[in-house]
């Protein structure tokens, strides 16, 4: 079997095997967070349309791109590997006629669709809920799929960097944690250069950006603005970046699965 | 006949542990028992062979070809894993097909491998339910189904036999069988030396890394003959017991257990001895409450091997 071939049979079978599974269904349930606090608001905040945008940024930066897109990518990157070695399946897989790095190019091709998918979902009905009143409005669709886009795109990259973790560690869930709350958190508030070492900064660069006013409050404000000022790369710049992090710890991840031996915990 | 498996000076530590030491060893068509305690190495080797691990010495190849990260090797071998886990949210169906996927057959080649192993492991009726519904021996058998779908010329079987109930085994041990007579090669691991004996004559003993002995099941036992037998006898009076044997050339060594009522008894000649002893107890009246054999397993005649 040829390696596309392969990977694309990984793909079938993961793609099956992830849809039945009871963590897709906790966190598709998590997914309809964003959707019951896009129903309030709407209820709450009827008419005042400029706030609810407000809102809706909120709920984008706060939990789809710093949460749910984080813990997705997490929990089902690091099982590429983890869960199979964990759960001691790993020999039905690699006793089979495709090249290792089939395996984890098409299970985490698979889970990022599922991941995609639950996204999707999730941003569509919380945004539209909360937009309904402008349906007809074409900007309305535009800027949904440049949401969906750099959501996609953040799921891509998370999911190759946790998929990697999970192939070299074996409690890659920690830190993987740590990482993707902790680092990922702290590390894009920082003025400077400083904020380009973290994979939300490129996803943040790809949004909207509305500068934030000089002077524009007091003395303590200012000095927030300057810490959490997002110093943004061009947009061609982060899409490349992300792409070639997405490749990158795909092919380590790949590399790794193929050289190492998997012990199973007696 | 030309070796389907060779292993040549097979090593493998688990960090400081030794899985595997200097093995060398060819395994020819036909059906060979891999016998030996656990934690004895059965599995390391299996997984040597099936390319889960790579030796740290040594070599070990399939038809020439060596096993670590030659996904080619794959295609002939159908591997059945010790450990009782599987995908436990899909149906037996699921599984077997699923797997069948990574051989780049047609669906409907898929579908037709499917049936006709589930259907060899008597499991068509319940291939729908899902694996987490099914007993241990259907799990057993559903892990046999996944590794004969694809028509491998080289099955591996690690304890394959382990959790059947009594039937379970026998239909088990008919398959297996089946399979060799159609000109195959199968290895298949057991801590009991029954089960091995149940499948082939062809044996090869493994303890703490190492080949100890191969050969047919005769010879093994020759040399489990070798060593004396252990019976101990729990009775109403041991003394009186040990009394009728003191002449018996038979017996090398007579012992009494700490409870004051077990003779221990070594002795070359088990089955002299025992019928010796149905007269003995029958003559002097004595109630005998118990007889046991405490080397009769697999483990002291390993260490009776070991120690040789």
């Amino acid at each position: 079997m040829t390696g596309v071939s392969a990977v694309r049979q990984v793909f079938g079978f993961f793609s099956f095997l992830g849809r039945k599974t009871g963590k897709t269904r906790a966190f598709a349930i998590l997914g309809l967070i964003p959707v019951a606090l896009a129903v309030v608001v709407r209820i709450v905040l009827h008419g005042r349309s400029g706030l609810m945008a407000a809102v809706f940024t909120e709920i984008l930066m706060v939990f789809f791109l710093q949460f749910y897109i984080v813990i997705l990518a997490l929990f089902y990157g690091t099982s590429v590997t983890a869960e199979e070695v964990e759960n001691r399946t790993l020999s039905y897989l690699i006793t089979r006629p495709i090249p290792k790095p089939a395996i984890v190019l098409g299970k985490s091709a698979a889970y990022a669709v599922l991941m995609f998918a639950m996204v999707g979902v999730s941003l569509a009905l919380s945004y539209f809920i909360m937009n309904a009143a402008r349906l007809s409005d074409p900007d309305l669709y535009a800027t949904f799929f440049r949401y969906l886009g750099v959501l996609g795109l953040g799921v891509l990259a998370y999911t190759a960097f946790f998929t990697f973790l999970g192939a070299v560690l074996k409690r890659a869930i920690i830190v993987g944690m740590v990482f993707g709350f902790g680092w990922e958190n702290v590390i894009q508030y920082f003025p400077g250069s400083t904020q380009k070492l973290s994979i939300v900064h490129y996803l943040k660069s790809l949004l909207p950006y509305h500068p934030p006013s000089v002077g524009g409050g007091g003395g303590g404000r200012g000095v927030a603005l300057l810490l959490f000022r997002l110093e943004p790369t061009a947009p061609l710049a982060a899409i490349l970046i992300l792409a070639v992090v997405t490749a990158g710890f795909l092919a380590l991840a790949c590399w790794v699965f193929r050289m190492k031996e998997y012990l199973y915990e007696e | 006949m030309t070796a389907v498996i060779a292993a040549s000076n097979l090593s493998k530590w688990y960090g400081n542990v030794l899985g595997l030491n200097d093995v060398s060893l060819e395994i020819e068509e036909g059906i060979t028992g891999l016998l030996g305690p656990n934690g004895a190495g059965k599995s390391t080797f299996m997984k040597l062979i099936t390319g889960q691990m790579k030796p740290a010495i040594g070599s070990v190849t399939v038809r020439g070809r060596k096993a670590w990260n030659d996904p080619g090797v794959y295609q002939g071998i159908g591997f059945c894993p010790e450990q009782d886990v599987f995908y436990e949210d899909v149906t037996g169906w699921e599984f077997v097909t699923g797997l069948l996927r990574f051989y780049g057959y047609s669906r409907t080649e898929i579908r037709e491998r499917a049936a006709r192993a589930l259907d060899v492991v008597d499991l068509t009726a319940d291939k729908d339910r899902l694996i987490r519904g099914y007993s241990r021996g259907m799990r057993q058998r559903v892990k046999f189904a996944q590794a004969v779908a694809h028509d491998p010329d080289i099955l591996i079987l690690d304890e394959p036999l382990s959790g059947l109930d009594p039937l379970g085994k026998r239909k088990l041990i008919k398959l297996i069988k089946d399979f060799k007579r159609q000109g195959r090669t199968v290895l298949v691991s057991s801590h009991v030396l029954p089960e091995i004996e149940a499948l082939t004559s062809r044996v090869v003993l493994i303890h703490q890394g190492k080949i100890l002995a191969q050969g047919d099941i005769p010879f093994i036992r020759e040399l489990i003959e070798a060593h004396p037998h252990q019976i101990s006898v729990r009775s109403s009076d041991p003394r009186a017991l040990a009394a009728r044997f003191v002449g018996d050339k038979s017996i090398q060594k007579m012992t009494f257990g700490a409870d004051g009522r077990t003779l221990v008894v070594e002795t070359h000649k088990r089955d002299a001895f025992f019928s010796r002893l149905t007269g003995v107890v029958l003559e002097a009246g004595i109630a005998v409450e118990e007889i046991s054999s405490p080397d009769d397993n697999l483990q002291a005649v390993f260490e009776y091997l070991v120690g040789k």
